[in-house]
Protein backbone atom coordinates (compact mmCIF):
# COMPACT_ATOMS: atom_id res chain seq x y z
CA UNK A 1 0.00 0.00 0.00
CA UNK A 2 2.66 2.46 1.17
CA UNK A 3 5.06 1.70 -1.66
CA UNK A 4 2.43 1.89 -4.39
CA UNK A 5 1.13 5.16 -2.94
CA UNK A 6 4.68 6.49 -2.99
CA UNK A 7 5.11 5.29 -6.56
CA UNK A 8 1.91 6.96 -7.79
CA UNK A 9 1.95 10.03 -5.58
CA UNK A 10 4.13 12.07 -7.97
CA UNK A 11 1.86 11.31 -10.93
CA UNK A 12 -1.18 12.32 -8.86
CA UNK A 13 0.49 15.58 -7.78
CA UNK A 14 1.67 16.45 -11.27
CA UNK A 15 -1.78 15.70 -12.71
CA UNK A 16 -3.41 17.97 -10.12
CA UNK A 17 -0.87 20.75 -10.74
CA UNK A 18 -1.09 20.66 -14.53
CA UNK A 19 -4.88 20.33 -14.52
CA UNK A 20 -5.06 23.43 -12.35
CA UNK A 21 -2.62 25.18 -14.70
CA UNK A 22 -4.53 24.23 -17.84
CA UNK A 23 -7.80 25.34 -16.25
CA UNK A 24 -6.24 28.70 -15.31
CA UNK A 25 -4.98 29.00 -18.87
CA UNK A 26 -8.39 28.13 -20.35
CA UNK A 27 -10.15 30.70 -18.16
CA UNK A 28 -7.40 33.28 -18.86
CA UNK A 29 -6.44 33.56 -15.21
CA UNK A 30 -2.81 32.46 -15.51
CA UNK A 31 -1.87 36.16 -15.46
CA UNK A 32 -2.83 36.17 -11.78
CA UNK A 33 0.35 34.18 -11.17
CA UNK A 34 2.83 34.73 -14.02
CA UNK A 35 3.77 37.39 -16.58
CA UNK A 36 1.79 37.03 -19.86
CA UNK A 37 4.98 36.25 -21.80
CA UNK A 38 5.23 32.82 -20.09
CA UNK A 39 1.61 31.80 -20.61
CA UNK A 40 2.00 29.87 -23.89
CA UNK A 41 5.11 27.98 -22.74
CA UNK A 42 3.45 27.09 -19.43
CA UNK A 43 0.27 25.78 -21.06
CA UNK A 44 2.18 23.72 -23.66
CA UNK A 45 4.38 22.04 -21.05
CA UNK A 46 1.36 21.44 -18.80
CA UNK A 47 -0.54 19.80 -21.66
CA UNK A 48 2.46 17.52 -22.37
CA UNK A 49 2.66 16.50 -18.72
CA UNK A 50 -1.10 15.88 -18.68
CA UNK A 51 -0.77 13.44 -21.59
CA UNK A 52 2.27 11.71 -20.03
CA UNK A 53 0.49 11.41 -16.69
CA UNK A 54 -2.66 9.83 -18.10
CA UNK A 55 -0.58 7.52 -20.34
CA UNK A 56 1.50 6.31 -17.40
CA UNK A 57 -1.74 5.51 -15.58
CA UNK A 58 -2.93 3.54 -18.61
CA UNK A 59 0.30 1.65 -19.34
CA UNK A 60 1.46 1.26 -15.73
CA UNK A 61 5.11 0.45 -16.50
CA UNK A 62 6.60 -2.38 -14.47
CA UNK A 63 8.40 -1.19 -11.36
CA UNK A 64 12.18 -1.45 -11.77
CA UNK A 65 12.89 -0.31 -8.26
CA UNK A 66 12.85 -2.66 -5.31
CA UNK A 67 10.40 -1.47 -2.74
CA UNK A 68 11.93 -0.58 0.60
CA UNK A 69 9.52 -0.23 3.48
CA UNK A 70 10.55 2.93 5.36
CA UNK A 71 11.14 2.56 9.08
CA UNK A 72 11.24 4.84 12.10
CA UNK A 73 11.99 8.49 11.40
CA UNK A 74 12.09 8.20 7.64
CA UNK A 75 8.53 6.91 7.82
CA UNK A 76 7.48 9.99 9.83
CA UNK A 77 9.27 12.36 7.46
CA UNK A 78 7.72 10.60 4.48
CA UNK A 79 4.28 10.86 6.07
CA UNK A 80 4.66 14.58 6.78
CA UNK A 81 5.88 15.21 3.22
CA UNK A 82 2.87 13.30 1.92
CA UNK A 83 0.44 15.32 4.04
CA UNK A 84 2.02 18.71 3.25
CA UNK A 85 2.24 18.15 -0.49
CA UNK A 86 -1.29 16.75 -0.45
CA UNK A 87 -2.51 19.89 1.32
CA UNK A 88 -0.85 22.11 -1.29
CA UNK A 89 -2.41 19.99 -4.05
CA UNK A 90 -5.85 20.38 -2.46
CA UNK A 91 -5.39 24.14 -2.22
CA UNK A 92 -4.52 24.22 -5.93
CA UNK A 93 -7.92 22.72 -6.70
CA UNK A 94 -10.11 24.14 -3.95
CA UNK A 95 -9.03 27.74 -3.32
CA UNK A 96 -10.49 30.19 -5.86
CA UNK A 97 -7.72 31.98 -7.79
CA UNK A 98 -7.07 35.46 -6.53
CA UNK A 99 -4.61 38.34 -6.62
CA UNK A 100 -2.26 39.33 -3.86
CA UNK A 101 -4.06 41.48 -1.30
CA UNK A 102 -3.36 44.73 0.51
CA UNK A 103 -1.81 42.69 3.34
CA UNK A 104 1.17 41.99 1.08
CA UNK A 105 1.09 45.48 -0.43
CA UNK A 106 1.60 47.18 2.93
CA UNK A 107 4.28 44.62 3.87
CA UNK A 108 6.26 45.46 0.73
CA UNK A 109 6.84 49.19 1.28
CA UNK A 110 4.15 50.81 -0.82
CA UNK A 111 5.37 54.39 -0.35
CA UNK A 112 9.10 53.95 -0.94
CA UNK A 113 8.58 51.70 -3.94
CA UNK A 114 10.66 52.73 -6.92
CA UNK A 115 8.90 50.52 -9.46
CA UNK A 116 8.60 52.09 -12.88
CA UNK A 117 10.41 55.15 -11.59
CA UNK A 118 11.13 56.18 -15.17
CA UNK A 119 7.79 55.19 -16.69
CA UNK A 120 6.91 58.87 -17.27
CA UNK A 121 9.13 61.91 -17.52
CA UNK A 122 8.07 65.30 -16.12
CA UNK A 123 9.41 67.29 -19.07
CA UNK A 124 7.58 65.18 -21.62
CA UNK A 125 4.31 65.16 -19.68
CA UNK A 126 4.37 68.96 -19.07
CA UNK A 127 2.30 69.73 -22.17
CA UNK A 128 0.80 66.33 -22.91
CA UNK A 129 -2.75 66.16 -24.29
CA UNK A 130 -5.72 64.98 -22.23
CA UNK A 131 -5.97 61.67 -24.03
CA UNK A 132 -2.46 60.64 -22.98
CA UNK A 133 -3.00 61.83 -19.43
CA UNK A 134 -6.25 59.88 -19.17
CA UNK A 135 -4.31 56.71 -19.98
CA UNK A 136 -1.91 57.14 -17.06
CA UNK A 137 -1.93 54.36 -14.48
CA UNK A 138 -1.16 54.41 -10.79
CA UNK A 139 2.46 53.64 -11.65
CA UNK A 140 2.74 56.55 -14.13
CA UNK A 141 1.35 59.05 -11.63
CA UNK A 142 3.51 57.90 -8.76
CA UNK A 143 6.58 58.11 -10.98
CA UNK A 144 5.65 61.74 -11.72
CA UNK A 145 4.98 62.44 -8.04
CA UNK A 146 8.46 61.21 -7.19
CA UNK A 147 9.95 63.63 -9.70
CA UNK A 148 8.04 66.77 -8.76
CA UNK A 149 5.65 67.81 -6.02
CA UNK A 150 5.02 71.25 -7.50
CA UNK A 151 1.20 71.74 -7.36
CA UNK A 152 1.14 73.90 -10.49
CA UNK A 153 2.44 70.99 -12.57
CA UNK A 154 -0.70 69.00 -11.73
CA UNK A 155 -3.18 71.90 -11.76
CA UNK A 156 -4.68 71.32 -15.21
CA UNK A 157 -4.40 67.52 -15.27
CA UNK A 158 -7.21 65.15 -14.33
CA UNK A 159 -6.30 61.65 -13.27
CA UNK A 160 -8.52 58.66 -14.07
CA UNK A 161 -7.11 55.60 -12.31
CA UNK A 162 -8.15 52.13 -11.14
CA UNK A 163 -6.68 50.25 -8.18
CA UNK A 164 -7.43 48.53 -4.90
CA UNK A 165 -7.56 50.13 -1.47
CA UNK A 166 -4.68 49.72 0.98
CA UNK A 167 -5.05 51.47 4.33
CA UNK A 168 -2.65 54.25 5.27
CA UNK A 169 -0.88 54.08 8.61
CA UNK A 170 -0.47 57.83 9.17
CA UNK A 171 -4.06 58.98 8.76
CA UNK A 172 -6.24 55.91 8.31
CA UNK A 173 -9.54 57.82 8.64
CA UNK A 174 -8.95 60.25 5.76
CA UNK A 175 -6.26 58.78 3.52
CA UNK A 176 -5.86 55.45 1.75
CA UNK A 177 -3.54 54.22 -0.98
CA UNK A 178 -4.99 53.41 -4.36
CA UNK A 179 -2.60 50.61 -5.22
CA UNK A 180 -1.53 48.27 -7.98
CA UNK A 181 1.07 45.52 -8.12
CA UNK A 182 3.69 45.54 -10.87
CA UNK A 183 4.90 42.13 -12.01
CA UNK A 184 8.12 41.51 -13.95
CA UNK A 185 8.20 37.69 -13.77
CA UNK A 186 5.50 36.26 -11.54
CA UNK A 187 3.37 37.12 -8.53
CA UNK A 188 6.38 36.30 -6.35
CA UNK A 189 8.11 39.54 -7.35
CA UNK A 190 4.98 41.73 -7.33
CA UNK A 191 5.95 45.24 -6.29
CA UNK A 192 3.19 47.48 -4.93
CA UNK A 193 2.81 51.11 -5.94
CA UNK A 194 0.24 53.41 -4.40
CA UNK A 195 -1.25 56.89 -4.83
CA UNK A 196 -2.32 58.60 -1.61
CA UNK A 197 -6.03 59.48 -1.90
CA UNK A 198 -7.63 62.02 0.42
CA UNK A 199 -11.23 60.93 1.02
CA UNK A 200 -12.53 61.62 4.56
CA UNK A 201 -14.48 58.68 6.01
CA UNK A 202 -13.81 56.52 2.97
CA UNK A 203 -14.27 53.45 5.15
CA UNK A 204 -18.04 54.13 5.31
CA UNK A 205 -18.40 53.37 1.62
CA UNK A 206 -15.53 51.04 0.75
CA UNK A 207 -13.60 48.21 2.30
CA UNK A 208 -9.87 47.57 2.26
CA UNK A 209 -8.96 45.49 -0.84
CA UNK A 210 -12.00 46.78 -2.77
CA UNK A 211 -11.30 47.83 -6.38
CA UNK A 212 -12.29 51.42 -7.18
CA UNK A 213 -12.03 53.85 -10.09
CA UNK A 214 -11.20 57.42 -9.17
CA UNK A 215 -11.22 60.60 -11.22
CA UNK A 216 -9.77 63.64 -9.57
CA UNK A 217 -6.80 65.96 -9.34
CA UNK A 218 -3.69 66.25 -7.22
CA UNK A 219 -3.78 68.91 -4.54
CA UNK A 220 -1.79 69.98 -1.52
CA UNK A 221 -2.34 67.48 1.28
CA UNK A 222 -4.98 68.85 3.70
CA UNK A 223 -4.28 66.19 6.30
CA UNK A 224 -2.21 67.33 9.27
CA UNK A 225 -1.27 63.82 10.30
CA UNK A 226 0.38 62.74 7.06
CA UNK A 227 3.53 64.38 5.69
CA UNK A 228 2.97 63.60 2.00
CA UNK A 229 3.09 66.87 0.00
CA UNK A 230 0.38 66.03 -2.58
CA UNK A 231 -2.65 63.77 -2.51
CA UNK A 232 -5.26 62.74 -5.06
CA UNK A 233 -8.60 64.38 -4.22
CA UNK A 234 -11.42 62.44 -5.91
CA UNK A 235 -14.28 64.07 -7.80
CA UNK A 236 -15.88 60.70 -8.43
CA UNK A 237 -15.11 57.41 -6.76
CA UNK A 238 -16.93 54.25 -7.85
CA UNK A 239 -16.52 50.59 -6.98
CA UNK A 240 -15.50 48.43 -9.95
CA UNK A 241 -14.91 44.76 -10.70
CA UNK A 242 -11.34 43.48 -10.42
CA UNK A 243 -9.75 44.03 -13.88
CA UNK A 244 -9.05 40.86 -15.86
CA UNK A 245 -5.36 41.79 -15.78
CA UNK A 246 -5.01 43.01 -12.20
CA UNK A 247 -1.23 43.42 -12.35
CA UNK A 248 0.67 46.02 -14.37
CA UNK A 249 3.74 45.01 -16.39
CA UNK B 1 20.99 -18.19 -7.65
CA UNK B 2 18.72 -21.22 -7.50
CA UNK B 3 15.90 -19.18 -6.10
CA UNK B 4 16.16 -16.25 -8.49
CA UNK B 5 16.26 -18.13 -11.78
CA UNK B 6 12.91 -19.91 -11.46
CA UNK B 7 11.37 -16.69 -10.22
CA UNK B 8 12.42 -14.78 -13.32
CA UNK B 9 11.29 -17.58 -15.61
CA UNK B 10 7.97 -17.58 -13.84
CA UNK B 11 7.78 -13.85 -14.28
CA UNK B 12 8.39 -14.27 -17.98
CA UNK B 13 5.53 -16.74 -18.34
CA UNK B 14 3.33 -14.57 -16.26
CA UNK B 15 3.80 -11.66 -18.67
CA UNK B 16 3.14 -13.77 -21.75
CA UNK B 17 0.07 -15.51 -20.45
CA UNK B 18 -1.79 -12.38 -19.59
CA UNK B 19 -0.97 -10.20 -22.58
CA UNK B 20 -4.57 -9.87 -23.81
CA UNK B 21 -5.89 -9.16 -20.36
CA UNK B 22 -3.14 -6.64 -19.78
CA UNK B 23 -4.02 -4.70 -22.89
CA UNK B 24 -7.70 -4.76 -21.93
CA UNK B 25 -6.65 -3.41 -18.55
CA UNK B 26 -4.83 -0.63 -20.28
CA UNK B 27 -8.04 0.68 -21.83
CA UNK B 28 -9.71 0.38 -18.46
CA UNK B 29 -6.95 2.37 -16.74
CA UNK B 30 -6.88 4.92 -19.56
CA UNK B 31 -10.58 5.45 -18.92
CA UNK B 32 -9.96 5.74 -15.17
CA UNK B 33 -7.20 8.27 -15.75
CA UNK B 34 -9.28 10.37 -18.11
CA UNK B 35 -12.25 10.32 -15.76
CA UNK B 36 -9.97 11.26 -12.86
CA UNK B 37 -8.55 14.25 -14.74
CA UNK B 38 -12.04 15.27 -15.85
CA UNK B 39 -13.14 15.12 -12.22
CA UNK B 40 -10.27 17.42 -11.18
CA UNK B 41 -11.29 19.86 -13.92
CA UNK B 42 -14.95 19.76 -12.87
CA UNK B 43 -14.10 20.33 -9.21
CA UNK B 44 -11.75 23.16 -10.14
CA UNK B 45 -14.35 24.79 -12.40
CA UNK B 46 -16.86 24.60 -9.54
CA UNK B 47 -14.58 25.95 -6.78
CA UNK B 48 -13.12 28.57 -9.13
CA UNK B 49 -16.51 30.28 -9.31
CA UNK B 50 -16.84 30.60 -5.53
CA UNK B 51 -16.39 34.08 -4.13
CA UNK B 52 -13.98 32.97 -1.42
CA UNK B 53 -13.59 30.03 0.89
CA UNK B 54 -13.00 32.17 3.95
CA UNK B 55 -9.21 32.22 3.86
CA UNK B 56 -7.92 35.39 5.62
CA UNK B 57 -5.69 37.93 3.82
CA UNK B 58 -2.18 36.81 4.69
CA UNK B 59 -2.94 33.09 4.37
CA UNK B 60 -4.58 33.74 1.02
CA UNK B 61 -1.45 35.64 -0.06
CA UNK B 62 0.74 32.79 1.18
CA UNK B 63 -1.22 30.38 -1.03
CA UNK B 64 -1.12 32.81 -3.97
CA UNK B 65 2.66 33.10 -3.63
CA UNK B 66 3.15 29.34 -3.27
CA UNK B 67 0.90 28.73 -6.30
CA UNK B 68 2.87 31.32 -8.23
CA UNK B 69 6.17 29.54 -7.49
CA UNK B 70 4.63 26.19 -8.50
CA UNK B 71 3.12 27.48 -11.75
CA UNK B 72 6.29 29.36 -12.64
CA UNK B 73 8.59 26.36 -12.07
CA UNK B 74 6.28 23.57 -13.28
CA UNK B 75 6.93 23.96 -17.04
CA UNK B 76 10.68 23.86 -16.39
CA UNK B 77 10.33 20.77 -14.19
CA UNK B 78 8.34 19.05 -16.95
CA UNK B 79 10.91 20.08 -19.57
CA UNK B 80 13.68 18.73 -17.34
CA UNK B 81 11.91 15.38 -16.92
CA UNK B 82 11.34 15.14 -20.68
CA UNK B 83 15.02 15.85 -21.44
CA UNK B 84 16.02 13.34 -18.78
CA UNK B 85 13.81 10.76 -20.51
CA UNK B 86 15.48 11.54 -23.85
CA UNK B 87 18.96 11.14 -22.33
CA UNK B 88 18.13 7.92 -20.46
CA UNK B 89 15.80 6.09 -22.82
CA UNK B 90 16.38 7.38 -26.35
CA UNK B 91 20.04 8.41 -26.72
CA UNK B 92 22.70 5.71 -27.28
CA UNK B 93 24.48 4.93 -24.01
CA UNK B 94 27.89 6.23 -24.97
CA UNK B 95 26.93 9.23 -27.11
CA UNK B 96 27.78 11.82 -24.45
CA UNK B 97 30.82 9.95 -23.17
CA UNK B 98 32.48 9.30 -26.52
CA UNK B 99 33.70 12.81 -27.23
CA UNK B 100 34.66 13.94 -23.73
CA UNK B 101 38.34 14.59 -22.92
CA UNK B 102 40.14 12.06 -20.70
CA UNK B 103 41.63 14.40 -18.11
CA UNK B 104 39.16 14.94 -15.24
CA UNK B 105 39.64 18.72 -15.14
CA UNK B 106 39.05 19.14 -18.89
CA UNK B 107 36.14 16.69 -18.71
CA UNK B 108 34.42 18.78 -16.06
CA UNK B 109 35.17 21.97 -17.99
CA UNK B 110 33.51 20.45 -21.08
CA UNK B 111 30.57 19.21 -19.01
CA UNK B 112 30.06 22.64 -17.47
CA UNK B 113 29.44 23.93 -21.01
CA UNK B 114 26.76 21.31 -21.78
CA UNK B 115 24.12 23.69 -20.52
CA UNK B 116 24.46 25.90 -23.60
CA UNK B 117 22.48 23.33 -25.55
CA UNK B 118 19.91 22.68 -22.82
CA UNK B 119 17.23 25.25 -22.06
CA UNK B 120 16.50 24.00 -18.53
CA UNK B 121 16.59 26.00 -15.34
CA UNK B 122 17.71 24.61 -12.02
CA UNK B 123 14.56 22.71 -11.10
CA UNK B 124 14.56 20.86 -14.42
CA UNK B 125 18.26 20.25 -14.05
CA UNK B 126 18.02 17.89 -11.12
CA UNK B 127 16.18 15.14 -13.05
CA UNK B 128 18.64 15.63 -15.90
CA UNK B 129 21.66 15.38 -13.60
CA UNK B 130 20.17 12.25 -12.03
CA UNK B 131 19.77 10.84 -15.52
CA UNK B 132 23.42 11.60 -16.27
CA UNK B 133 24.60 9.76 -13.13
CA UNK B 134 22.53 6.75 -14.20
CA UNK B 135 24.17 7.02 -17.62
CA UNK B 136 27.61 6.66 -16.07
CA UNK B 137 28.75 10.17 -15.23
CA UNK B 138 30.71 10.35 -11.98
CA UNK B 139 28.99 12.18 -9.14
CA UNK B 140 31.34 15.23 -9.17
CA UNK B 141 30.91 15.50 -12.96
CA UNK B 142 27.14 15.58 -12.75
CA UNK B 143 27.41 18.08 -9.91
CA UNK B 144 29.45 20.36 -12.16
CA UNK B 145 26.69 20.04 -14.74
CA UNK B 146 23.99 20.66 -12.12
CA UNK B 147 25.64 23.89 -10.97
CA UNK B 148 26.68 25.32 -14.33
CA UNK B 149 23.75 24.47 -16.59
CA UNK B 150 21.07 26.74 -15.03
CA UNK B 151 23.35 29.78 -15.47
CA UNK B 152 24.83 28.93 -18.85
CA UNK B 153 21.52 27.87 -20.43
CA UNK B 154 20.39 29.88 -23.48
CA UNK B 155 17.12 31.14 -21.96
CA UNK B 156 18.92 32.45 -18.89
CA UNK B 157 21.53 34.24 -20.99
CA UNK B 158 18.88 35.82 -23.22
CA UNK B 159 16.68 36.98 -20.31
CA UNK B 160 19.68 38.34 -18.39
CA UNK B 161 20.76 40.21 -21.50
CA UNK B 162 17.22 41.56 -22.03
CA UNK B 163 17.14 42.77 -18.44
CA UNK B 164 20.62 44.23 -18.05
CA UNK B 165 22.31 44.36 -21.46
CA UNK B 166 26.06 44.48 -20.96
CA UNK B 167 25.81 47.11 -18.20
CA UNK B 168 28.18 46.95 -15.24
CA UNK B 169 29.54 43.52 -16.16
CA UNK B 170 26.43 41.83 -14.74
CA UNK B 171 25.92 39.37 -17.61
CA UNK B 172 29.62 38.55 -18.00
CA UNK B 173 30.05 38.28 -14.22
CA UNK B 174 27.13 35.90 -14.03
CA UNK B 175 28.35 33.55 -16.77
CA UNK B 176 32.01 33.47 -15.72
CA UNK B 177 31.13 33.30 -12.02
CA UNK B 178 28.75 30.41 -12.57
CA UNK B 179 31.30 28.45 -14.63
CA UNK B 180 34.04 29.06 -12.06
CA UNK B 181 31.88 27.93 -9.13
CA UNK B 182 30.69 24.80 -10.99
CA UNK B 183 34.21 23.71 -11.90
CA UNK B 184 35.70 24.43 -8.49
CA UNK B 185 32.88 22.66 -6.64
CA UNK B 186 33.18 19.69 -9.02
CA UNK B 187 36.92 19.55 -8.29
CA UNK B 188 36.34 19.77 -4.52
CA UNK B 189 33.89 16.88 -4.54
CA UNK B 190 36.16 14.84 -6.81
CA UNK B 191 38.62 14.84 -3.88
CA UNK B 192 36.04 12.88 -1.88
CA UNK B 193 37.37 9.32 -1.38
CA UNK B 194 33.99 7.70 -2.15
CA UNK B 195 31.92 9.98 -4.38
CA UNK B 196 28.91 7.64 -4.28
CA UNK B 197 28.67 8.16 -0.51
CA UNK B 198 27.36 11.68 -1.11
CA UNK B 199 24.21 10.30 -2.73
CA UNK B 200 21.09 9.49 -0.73
CA UNK B 201 20.49 5.80 -0.02
CA UNK B 202 17.45 5.55 -2.26
CA UNK B 203 19.13 7.09 -5.28
CA UNK B 204 22.43 5.20 -4.80
CA UNK B 205 20.41 1.99 -4.76
CA UNK B 206 18.68 3.02 -7.98
CA UNK B 207 22.11 3.62 -9.58
CA UNK B 208 23.33 0.21 -8.42
CA UNK B 209 20.28 -1.54 -9.85
CA UNK B 210 20.81 0.33 -13.12
CA UNK B 211 19.44 -1.43 -16.15
CA UNK B 212 19.25 -4.88 -14.59
CA UNK B 213 15.54 -4.56 -13.89
CA UNK B 214 12.83 -6.25 -15.95
CA UNK B 215 12.91 -5.63 -19.70
CA UNK B 216 10.84 -2.70 -20.78
CA UNK B 217 9.91 -1.24 -24.13
CA UNK B 218 11.14 2.30 -24.71
CA UNK B 219 7.67 3.72 -24.14
CA UNK B 220 7.36 1.82 -20.88
CA UNK B 221 10.82 2.92 -19.82
CA UNK B 222 10.02 6.56 -20.66
CA UNK B 223 6.82 6.45 -18.61
CA UNK B 224 8.63 4.66 -15.80
CA UNK B 225 11.16 7.51 -15.68
CA UNK B 226 8.33 10.04 -15.81
CA UNK B 227 6.65 8.39 -12.82
CA UNK B 228 9.83 8.03 -10.83
CA UNK B 229 11.07 11.56 -11.41
CA UNK B 230 7.70 13.13 -10.69
CA UNK B 231 7.25 11.12 -7.50
CA UNK B 232 10.63 12.36 -6.32
CA UNK B 233 10.40 15.97 -7.53
CA UNK B 234 6.76 17.02 -7.19
CA UNK B 235 6.51 16.72 -3.37
CA UNK B 236 9.77 18.70 -3.15
CA UNK B 237 8.45 21.43 -5.48
CA UNK B 238 5.16 21.65 -3.55
CA UNK B 239 6.73 21.77 -0.10
CA UNK B 240 9.54 24.10 -1.21
CA UNK B 241 7.02 26.59 -2.65
CA UNK B 242 4.91 26.43 0.49
CA UNK B 243 7.92 27.29 2.67
CA UNK B 244 9.10 30.00 0.25
CA UNK B 245 5.60 31.56 0.30
CA UNK B 246 5.41 31.41 4.10
CA UNK B 247 8.76 33.11 4.57
CA UNK B 248 7.91 35.85 2.09
CA UNK B 249 4.73 36.63 4.01
CA UNK B 250 6.60 36.60 7.32
CA UNK B 251 9.70 38.66 6.46
CA UNK B 252 8.98 42.29 5.43
CA UNK B 253 10.59 43.03 2.07
CA UNK B 254 11.89 46.47 3.15
CA UNK B 255 14.10 44.86 5.80
CA UNK B 256 16.17 43.41 2.96
CA UNK B 257 15.98 46.50 0.76
CA UNK B 258 17.22 48.91 3.45
CA UNK B 259 20.45 46.91 3.58
CA UNK B 260 20.95 47.46 -0.15
CA UNK B 261 23.40 50.35 -0.36
CA UNK B 262 26.28 48.94 1.71
CA UNK B 263 28.80 46.92 -0.39
CA UNK B 264 29.00 44.05 2.11
CA UNK B 265 25.50 44.07 3.61
CA UNK B 266 23.86 44.37 0.21
CA UNK B 267 25.59 41.15 -0.84
CA UNK B 268 24.34 39.30 2.22
CA UNK B 269 20.86 40.77 1.73
CA UNK B 270 20.85 39.62 -1.90
CA UNK B 271 21.84 36.09 -0.95
CA UNK B 272 19.08 36.04 1.66
CA UNK B 273 16.61 37.31 -0.95
CA UNK B 274 17.72 34.74 -3.53
CA UNK B 275 17.46 31.99 -0.93
CA UNK B 276 13.92 32.95 0.08
CA UNK B 277 12.46 33.82 -3.32
CA UNK B 278 13.26 30.52 -5.09
CA UNK B 279 12.43 31.64 -8.65
CA UNK B 280 13.96 29.78 -11.61
CA UNK B 281 17.20 31.01 -13.16
CA UNK B 282 15.54 31.55 -16.54
CA UNK B 283 13.36 34.32 -15.14
CA UNK B 284 15.24 35.65 -12.13
CA UNK B 285 16.88 38.49 -14.08
CA UNK B 286 13.45 40.08 -14.56
CA UNK B 287 12.74 39.47 -10.91
CA UNK B 288 15.78 41.41 -9.74
CA UNK B 289 15.49 44.21 -12.32
CA UNK B 290 13.25 46.46 -10.14
CA UNK B 291 15.90 46.25 -7.41
CA UNK B 292 18.75 47.23 -9.74
CA UNK B 293 18.61 50.88 -8.73
CA UNK B 294 18.69 50.02 -5.02
CA UNK B 295 21.47 47.46 -5.02
CA UNK B 296 25.07 47.60 -6.23
CA UNK B 297 25.94 45.67 -9.44
CA UNK B 298 28.17 43.15 -7.64
CA UNK B 299 25.30 42.31 -5.31
CA UNK B 300 23.02 41.72 -8.31
CA UNK B 301 25.63 39.32 -9.72
CA UNK B 302 25.73 37.53 -6.35
CA UNK B 303 21.95 37.15 -6.52
CA UNK B 304 22.13 35.84 -10.10
CA UNK B 305 24.92 33.36 -9.32
CA UNK B 306 23.82 32.16 -5.88
CA UNK B 307 20.06 31.96 -6.55
CA UNK B 308 20.15 29.35 -9.34
CA UNK B 309 22.25 26.99 -7.23
CA UNK B 310 21.01 27.42 -3.66
CA UNK B 311 17.52 28.34 -2.53
CA UNK B 312 14.76 26.82 -0.43
CA UNK B 313 13.03 25.03 -3.29
CA UNK B 314 16.34 23.83 -4.75
CA UNK B 315 17.53 22.40 -1.43
CA UNK B 316 14.26 20.48 -1.13
CA UNK B 317 14.70 19.14 -4.67
CA UNK B 318 18.42 18.34 -4.33
CA UNK B 319 17.79 16.53 -1.05
CA UNK B 320 16.18 13.82 -3.21
CA UNK B 321 19.64 13.04 -4.59
CA UNK B 322 22.36 14.22 -2.18
CA UNK B 323 22.77 13.77 1.57
CA UNK B 324 22.05 16.64 3.97
CA UNK B 325 25.73 16.97 4.90
CA UNK B 326 26.73 17.44 1.27
CA UNK B 327 24.05 20.09 0.76
CA UNK B 328 25.34 21.97 3.80
CA UNK B 329 28.92 21.90 2.46
CA UNK B 330 27.68 22.85 -1.01
CA UNK B 331 25.64 25.81 0.32
CA UNK B 332 28.60 27.07 2.32
CA UNK B 333 31.11 26.82 -0.54
CA UNK B 334 28.75 28.38 -3.09
CA UNK B 335 27.75 31.17 -0.68
CA UNK B 336 31.39 32.08 0.01
CA UNK B 337 32.35 32.00 -3.66
CA UNK B 338 29.40 34.01 -4.93
CA UNK B 339 29.88 36.57 -2.14
CA UNK B 340 33.53 36.82 -3.19
CA UNK B 341 32.59 37.38 -6.86
CA UNK B 342 30.08 40.04 -5.82
CA UNK B 343 32.58 41.83 -3.60
CA UNK B 344 35.19 41.92 -6.36
CA UNK B 345 32.67 43.48 -8.76
CA UNK B 346 31.38 45.93 -6.12
CA UNK B 347 34.85 47.25 -5.39
CA UNK B 348 36.40 47.04 -8.85
CA UNK B 349 33.66 48.15 -11.27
Amino acid sequence: MWSSLQRWWGVILILVAVSATVWLGATQQLVLYIHPRYVVFTVVMAALALVMGVLSLAIRPANTEEAVAPRGWSRVVGGVALLLSGAVALSLVLVPPTTLSSATASQRDIVGSTVGSDSQNVDEVENADDELIASFTVVDWSSLLRQTSDPSFYSNKTADVVGFITASEDDPANIFYLSRFTVTCCAVDAQPTGLAVYAPDWANDFEVDAWVEITGSFEVNPSSRSDLPLVLVPETMTGVERPSEPYLY
Amino acid sequence: MTTTVPASVDDHHHQHDHRPRRSRNRWLWLAFGTIGVAAIFALRAYTGELESVGVPGLTADLLTLATSVIIESLPFVVLGILLSIVVQAWLPDDLLMRYLPQSPVLRRAAISLFGIALPVCECGNVPLARGLILKGFSVPESMTFLLAAPIINPITIVTTHQAFGFDDGILVGRILGGLAIANIVGWLFSLHPQPNAILTGRFAQQCAVGSHGPRQSRTEKSLDIFMRESSVLMPAVFIGSLIAGAIQVAVPRDVLVTLGSNPLWSILAMMALAFVISVCSSVDAFFILPFASTFMPGSIVTFLVFGPIIDIKMLAIMRTTFTAKVLLQLSLVVALMSAFIGLVINYVV
